[in-house]
């Protein structure tokens, strides 16, 4: 819910700044690390949009896996070893490559 | 009126950081730490608090975030540190505009740290950043070994991990290997501390912690 009003206050901006008058669809690209699940984010959308320029809006959602990488050995690895130590050489030295997005893609709107 | 696409590529949260950012630039100038206490309702956040607050010489004082009430707040002020308190009204986590206008309201010449104890909860308050130097993830013996690896985000960003209540760890099923095997995995570099604040274990560990934060701030 709060990842929503937080998208919600992007898209309102957004419209603000443009001019447009309204929103049709909203392409989302949530990390897989957000723990958003995505029916319960559409479900919040859905019934936060009312009474604003995005209700009736599509939400769509492209889940972004969770990478790491090793500095160490370069080895790369995702959901199914979770965690800053590197399952090839044990190094710590490790960077979350994606997984944290939480970024709007692209929108479809109506111009005025 | 006509349709088009319209491609965005924009981070959401950049409101947010905004606010962290001031407050961080805030604190820094200042010399004052900001500790993130996040942890589900009932894992012993203002235990610890209570059990922390006064006794180290430390000059603290505490933001208490809470969906309603104010029970939390007055249990803090009893120990005489100034404290203030945030309801969110239904919000499940505290965000970084709200600690932004809150602060000034704080002795601020007259700290060395400031607590944060966020909103009961293991998810949300994991994903905002409100200008903490560090979030410390603090899950208690009841709740099971099983946190680190159900809510990754709050563990693989906290800079210490608290296990508290473990004088309840011959009445309760809990697997310590288990748990701190998962913290280990999921963010080696996070402090890790047994915590037992009915039987006053592990405060000196956590002291010690809070210290050396406060100096590699003020050094840093």
């Amino acid at each position: 819910m709060s990842l929503v009003s937080a998208i919600l206050e992007s898209l309102e901006k957004m419209v603000d700044e443009n001019g447009w008058s309204s929103v049709k669809s909203v392409t989302l690209r949530v990390g897989a690390m957000r723990q958003v699940i995505p029916d319960v984010m559409k479900f919040a959308f859905e019934v936060s949009v009312k009474g604003t320029p995005m209700e009736g809006a599509e939400l769509a959602i492209i889940s972004v896996p969770i990478k790491f990488s090793c500095r160490g050995c370069g080895a790369h690895w995702g959901e199914e070893e979770l965690g800053y130590l590197c399952p090839s050489c044990g190094g710590m030295e490790v960077d979350m490559e994606q997984g944290m997005e939480l970024e709007l893609e692209s929108l479809e709107v109506q111009e005025r | 009126m006509t349709t088009k696409k319209v491609e965005v590529q924009q981070a959401v949260m950049a409101a947010d950081l905004s606010y962290a950012q001031k407050i961080k630039d805030r604190l820094k100038e200042k010399g004052i730490l900001m500790v993130n206490l996040i942890g589900s309702p009932g894992s012993g956040k203002t235990t610890l608090l209570e059990k922390t607050l006064g006794k180290d010489g430390l000059r603290a004082a505490v933001i208490e975030g809470d969906v309603a009430t104010d029970r939390d707040a007055k249990r803090i002020e009893a120990t005489g540190v100034p404290s203030i308190q945030i309801n969110t009204d239904g919000g499940c986590h505290l965000e970084a505009n709200w600690v932004d206008s809150t602060i000034d309201k704080l002795p601020l010449d007259e700290l060395d740290i400031i607590f944060v104890e966020n909103v009961g909860n293991l998810v949300c308050p994991a994903e905002f950043d409100i200008g903490e130097d560090h979030k410390v993830a603090i899950s208690s013996v009841p709740e099971g070994p099983d946190k680190p690896l159900k809510y990754p985000l709050l563990f693989t960003e906290a800079s210490a991990v608290v296990l508290t209540k473990t004088d309840l760890l011959p009445y309760v099923p809990f697997d310590l290997d288990l748990y701190w095997g998962d913290v280990g995995k999921m963010n080696p570099k996070a402090k890790r501390l047994d915590m037992s604040c009915a039987k006053g274990e592990g405060l000196e560990e956590w002291s010690r912690i809070l210290r050396s934060w406060l100096e590699e701030k003020r050094n840093g």
